[in-house]
């Protein structure tokens, strides 16, 4: 922040912190909230340390013991090489636990900047950027990142570019249209008045006024990029192969189904369900923070 | 009025002409062997250079772009480099598939939804509109293949109700047809519901608290009478155009619940086209996803207009 | 054993040193019935007299299908959407060539058990250094069209199959051995084949096991898919793209009429749905069920599991140019930690071969059996890697694509080597990326220090000996250049008589053990599946099927 004496903005920083307190407050005691937090730090943990952690050696083959179904020394069963299904799906939250939230990041990055531009610039750059932007909107975010793969290559980094500008588009949207609002805010006129360049008032002054926002609309972006990951994993177009990766698993072996071994895929689908679903708990506490 | 549609439709125009670039591009930006992908690779390096001239690979990029966009506006689509016939009657056929699947799903999610909706306005702050929307959105998260293999494991493989594959035989009847398709049918119910019974609910709760409600009940109709008659007219605005957005999710982005259930949709058409680097289907194809999308939209700012009173009042004469 | 030394001097005269010789090695017990057959098979003795000499010496006769089955009835079969045209020329796929089978037919025909029986020739036999083949044709075939087959029509085909001009597939099959031209007509039931290079097992060239030499007409030949006229038990109904073919019988058929009246082909994105079908009873076979896929159907009552050997293989090349492979002991310490009775029964369930290292299955009649098999020593692994100044192990990136039960090959190999301090990273990549252009420096198939590839299955080793190990061959991924190893392949290559082949072979094989450039550590069967209770169905490794004498 710049330490121009500005008692205007100062004074209303004054306020905003307060209410942005108030607002943590309200989250931090809503239900919803607490849970969906709490089973995102357990999917953490076991990224983090679940190696350590888990009781079987999620690579180890065991070639006398494949499928075997659940049982006291194996809880979740055994899979096509005998390996430990429950160690395996402890581990495998680790990629798509780096996956999507680097995605993420990208998209928010890019989308937050794109959205400054186009709210705070108008005219023409906002034009041509809307158009390009319907015109990717008008296809599924699963096909914009299929399209993207099979022309660069499937691999980790790929995939995780591809997440992040397929979501930006719709990032920027949101920035746009908050940024258009808090445009005709005075402090913008009295920066512009100060004669600061674009780039100061639309990444100091405007940037935190929108940070709210942009943090909600992140946080729904998380959710649908684990989303996407596993569904990608799942076509055969995400994670590669050795990963324990959940959507990578349920796409080796959705077909012993109908042979009954129903373990192999279950607990993996289970898995995903919660992060998606803990994610989305999160975000729906912090809209309802935001807007109450 | 009419400067409107023109003005919608050079919008039309131009969003489709830029995603053909965007899609033309996507699938050429890697100069990759085409002909040796079809070839496969221990085919000798005669026959590739062979193939990838008869298929034009070889020329310049911008002439086959110019090639390509000049075909599609003569309703020529190009022809397959695997099948080596026109992409055409695949793409019909596909959407076609994607279509029934899409409208079996909106058949059974646009009631579920705005019942779903209505409870949960009636019921605002308590047990019931907590469970519908925190639940409905819940649902709306998870891959559609993750409720998919739930449902398959339940219904085919346990209770042995349902066919585990949505390609009905292909002298199947309508009923037989309805049963192969309302496996995959669900996940999709799962994943719209929530969107369908969230925008119902706001609309519904505004309605409600609206004057012209108040009128109603002022009259002496009663509160269930005016509910039906005013309230749900207005809530099922934002219904449609929850409808015509998630079209495009409907009839392209089902690739993992028509992989799942091997049905032959436009999703898994560009999926399989994907795989193969069959660009002109995958062009095509992709294409067609898009344009039905704007089509769509389209439709549905029309509907809107007709049906919203305030608006055709306002905007029209 | 008793032998009738009478009636096998009567059966011995008038045939070439070479047939003979196959006949003494058989007599002398270093020949088995079953190398006897398929060798004796391919220097185009036919399957009476082979099984005359076998009974002569009390190894009984060939058993005989003979059951009385009602005609009539649909077969309906799921098979993966071909990949690309149906052209006999250019299809490379399975679903191709199981959909051509149906109404295409070879010159000679590479059965379930790997012997060649005639089919549209009714006997073959090579000069006396193995350069000029000739065939005799047999008479009174008819095609769809009701016109007679000649040699005309056969010159006609393998001519447009060897041109250079015409982009065919089997270019990379006869490069080398036959050239466009060299196809010459005697008469109208004898054809010449003058060969490049001598070629003791250029039968398997003109055979189901070279898949694109269907024998079509010399007229509409070229127009194929226009008109699908060939001469096989079944003729063309309807094909349509992407969903099925129909086939209705052809009752100018020159063999026994075929039993089911149609035959009816599914065509299906992957292998789940055609199990999915299969166990809903909307088809009644696969042809094709990888074991990985199929784990479903292996226990499942009401499916009946064909299995036949097969040579398709997974190679684990490992680069001798490039560290930390330059070192053979390295090589064989790698390959001393595989455990391979474990891989075949647990990876593949059994239905797979172990391999030792070499392209010779022991399925192939010319393979040295006697060669010691390589099994997990985990010491003298241990040794060797002491001695190549590696105790404190390596590290190694392999690679591979996305297909069958390749990743998981790939997560054993990793687990296995590092008993020997080894850290393998895995790369798998989809196979369009892993095969790149398929040439040096553009594609990780062909550049990656260590890989594992997918190989088909093939009648004889021949390609497996060349293209992937000689030193000019072009899908050396371990790059191996050995110019004793160029000039055993050379000599077993040319070789017409099976013992000088396995003369040969042995050494390829303990040279190979040595060496070890590429592991072999199983060859996978072919796997199909049907309905209880259908009998007569003849697969072949290559994807062929034939129907005509199947029924329920």
């Amino acid at each position: 922040m710049s330490d121009a004496p500005l008692p205007l903005v100062a004074s209303d920083g004054g306020a905003a912190a307060r209410e942005r307190r108030e607002r943590l407050r309200v989250l931090l005691r809503s239900p919803t909230f607490l849970v969906g937090a709490a089973i995102i730090l357990f999917w953490v943990f076991c990224a983090l340390f679940g190696e350590a952690v888990v009781p079987l050696d999620p690579y180890a083959d065991d070639m006398m013991n494949y499928l075997m179904p659940p049982s006291a020394e194996h809880w979740f069963g055994t899979d096509q090489l005998g390996r430990d299904v429950f160690s395996r799906v402890i581990v495998g939250s680790r990629d798509i636990l780096t996956v999507a939230p680097l995605a993420t990041l990208i998209s928010t990055l890019a989308g937050a900047a794109l959205g400054l531009v186009m709210g705070y610039y108008r005219g023409w750059a906002d034009e041509i950027l809307s158009r390009v932007i319907d015109a990717m909107l008008a296809l599924p975010t699963i096909v914009i990142a299929l399209l993207a793969l099979v022309a660069l290559g499937t691999s980790t980094i790929t995939v995780v570019l591809v997440i992040g500008f397929t979501f930006a588009p719709i990032i920027a949207k949101t920035v746009r249209a908050a940024v258009l609002a808090e445009r005709e805010v005075e402090y913008v006129a009295a920066a512009e008045l100060r004669r600061e360049s674009g780039l100061y008032v639309m990444f100091i002054e405007i940037l935190p006024n929108v940070a709210a926002p942009i943090l909600v609309e992140a946080t729904i972006r998380l959710g649908y990029a684990i989303f996407a990951v596993a569904t990608l994993s799942f076509i055969g177009f995400g994670i590669q192969p050795p990963s324990p990766d959940w959507g990578l698993s349920i796409s080796t072996n959705y077909g012993l189904l109908t042979g009954g071994y129903w373990w192999t895929v279950l607990f993996d689908s289970l898995a995903i369900a919660s992060l998606v679903v803990a994610v989305n708990l999160v975000a729906d506490a912090m809209q309802a923070a935001l807007h109450d | 009025m009419l400067k409107v549609a023109l003005r919608r439709f050079l919008l039309f125009v131009l969003t489709l002409w830029l995603l053909s670039i965007i899609v033309f591009l996507a699938s050429h930006v890697l100069p990759g062997n085409v002909g040796r992908a079809m070839l496969g690779p221990f085919a000798d390096p005669r026959a590739v250079d062979q193939l990838n001239h008869e298929l034009g690979t070889d020329r310049p990029l911008l002439a086959q772009y110019a090639d390509w966009l000049g075909g599609f506006v003569q309703g020529d689509m190009g022809d397959s480099f695997a099948m080596r016939q026109p992409v055409a009657p695949f793409v019909w056929n596909a959407l076609g598939n994607s279509l029934r699947l899409a409208l079996l799903a909106l058949v059974l999610v646009v009631p579920l939804g705005i019942l779903g909706g209505v409870l949960a306005a009636l019921f605002v702050g308590r047990p019931l509109d907590r469970v519908i929307t925190v639940g409905g959105l819940s649902a709306a998260v998870v891959p559609e293949f993750i409720s998919g293999i739930v449902l398959i494991l339940i219904f085919g493989v346990w209770l042995k109700w349902l066919p585990l594959s949505a390609a009905a035989p292909a002298d199947a009847g309508l009923l037989v047809q309805i049963k192969y398709l309302l496996l995959p049918s669900i996940p999709l119910v799962l994943v719209l519901f929530g969107y369908i019974a969230r925008m119902t609910r706001a609309g519904m709760i505004e309605a409600l608290d609206s004057d012209y409600m108040r009128t109603a009940m002022l009259k002496g109709l009663k509160r269930s009478t005016a509910i039906r008659r005013h309230a749900l007219r207005n809530a099922l605005l934002p219904t449609i155009s929850v409808v015509a957005t998630q079209t495009v999710y409907l009839l392209g982005g089902l690739v993992a619940i028509e992989v799942l259930f091997h049905y032959r949709g436009i999703g898994s058409l560009i999926y399989t086209a994907a795989q193969k680097k069959d660009f002109p289907m995958l062009q095509a194809a992709v294409l067609v996803v898009g344009a039905v999308f704007i089509l769509a939209s389209l439709a549905a700012d029309l509907i809107y207009a007709w049906l919203n009173p305030r608006i055709r009042l306002g905007g029209g004469e | 054993m008793k032998f009738d030394f009478k009636r096998l001097d009567l059966l011995r005269r008038g045939r070439s040193p070479i047939e003979n010789h196959l006949i003494d090695g058989l007599v002398a017990g270093r020949i088995d019935r079953r190398s006897f057959l398929r060798h004796g098979s391919v220097l185009g003795l036919s399957l009476p007299f082979l099984g005359g000499v076998l009974g002569t010496v009390g190894m009984g006769t060939m058993p005989r299908a003979a059951r009385a089955a009602v005609p009539g009835g649909v077969l309906r079969m799921a098979q993966t959407v071909p990949a690309a045209t149906l052209d006999p020329m250019k299809i490379a796929d399975g679903g191709g060539i199981t959909t051509l089978s149906q109404v295409g037919e070879y010159l000679c025909f590479d059965m379930p058990n790997l012997t060649l029986a005639p089919q549209l020739a009714e006997s073959w036999s090579p000069n006396k250094d193995g350069t000029v083949w000739t065939f005799k044709l047999r008479q009174g075939v008819k095609f769809h069209n009701g016109a007679t087959m000649t040699a005309d029509d056969v010159v006609a085909t393998i001519n447009r199959l060897a041109d250079p001009a015409n982009g065919s597939n089997a270019l990379s099959a006869f490069s080398g051995v036959l050239s466009a031209g060299a196809t010459r007509k005697i008469d109208d039931y004898t054809v010449e084949f003058t060969l490049d290079a001598p070629n003791g097992n250029f039968p398997y060239y003109l055979s189901s096991d070279n898949y694109n030499a269907v024998i079509l007409p010399a007229k509409e030949g070229a127009e194929f898919e226009k008109n699908w006229i060939a001469t096989g038990p079944y003729k063309y109904e309807s094909y349509t793209p992407q969903v099925g073919a129909k086939f209705t019988r052809f009752d100018g058929y020159w063999g026994p009429k075929a039993i089911a009246d149609r035959i009816e082909i599914s065509y299906y994105n992957d292998i789940q749905p055609q199990i999915l079908a299969l166990q809903g009873g909307e088809v009644d076979l696969i042809l094709q069920a990888p074991v990985l896929q199929s784990v479903a159907l292996l226990n499942d009552p009401n499916i009946q599991i064909l299995t036949g050997p097969s040579t398709a293989h997974e190679q684990v090349h490992m680069r001798v140019d490039m560290d930390p492979f330059k070192d053979a002991r390295v090589r064989r310490a790698i390959a001393l930690c595989l455990d391979r009775p474990a891989l075949v029964n647990g990876m593949m369930k059994g239905k797979a071969a172990i391999g030792n290292d070499s392209p010779f299955a022991a399925v192939y009649p010319s393979t040295d059996q006697s060669v010691p098999q390589r099994e997990k020593n985990i010491a003298e692994a241990k040794q060797l890697m002491e001695a190549a100044g590696m105790k404190d192990g390596f590290e190694v990136t392999l690679t591979t694509e996305d297909y069958l039960e390749l990743p998981e090959y790939a997560v054993l190999i990793q687990n296995a080597v590092k008993q020997i301090g080894g850290k393998i990273t895995l790369q798998v990549l989809d196979q369009g990326t892993y095969y790149g252009d398929a040439v040096p420096g553009k594609s990780p198939w062909l550049d990656s220090t260590m890989g594992i590839t997918d190989y088909g299955h093939r009648g004889v080793p021949n390609v497996f000996l060349a293209a992937p190990l000689a030193s000019t061959g072009t899908w050396n991924s371990a790059h191996f250049n050995n110019p004793t190893y160029d000039g055993l392949v050379a000599s077993y290559i040319a070789a017409l008589d099976l013992e000088a082949q396995r003369a040969s072979a042995s050494q390829i094989q303990k040279l190979l053990l040595e060496e070890t450039p590429v592991l072999f550590s199983y060859f996978y069967d072919f796997v199909s599946a049907t309905k209880v209770g259908l009998n007569g169905v003849i697969p072949t490794a290559m994807g062929q099927i034939r129907l005509d004498q199947a029924s329920f």
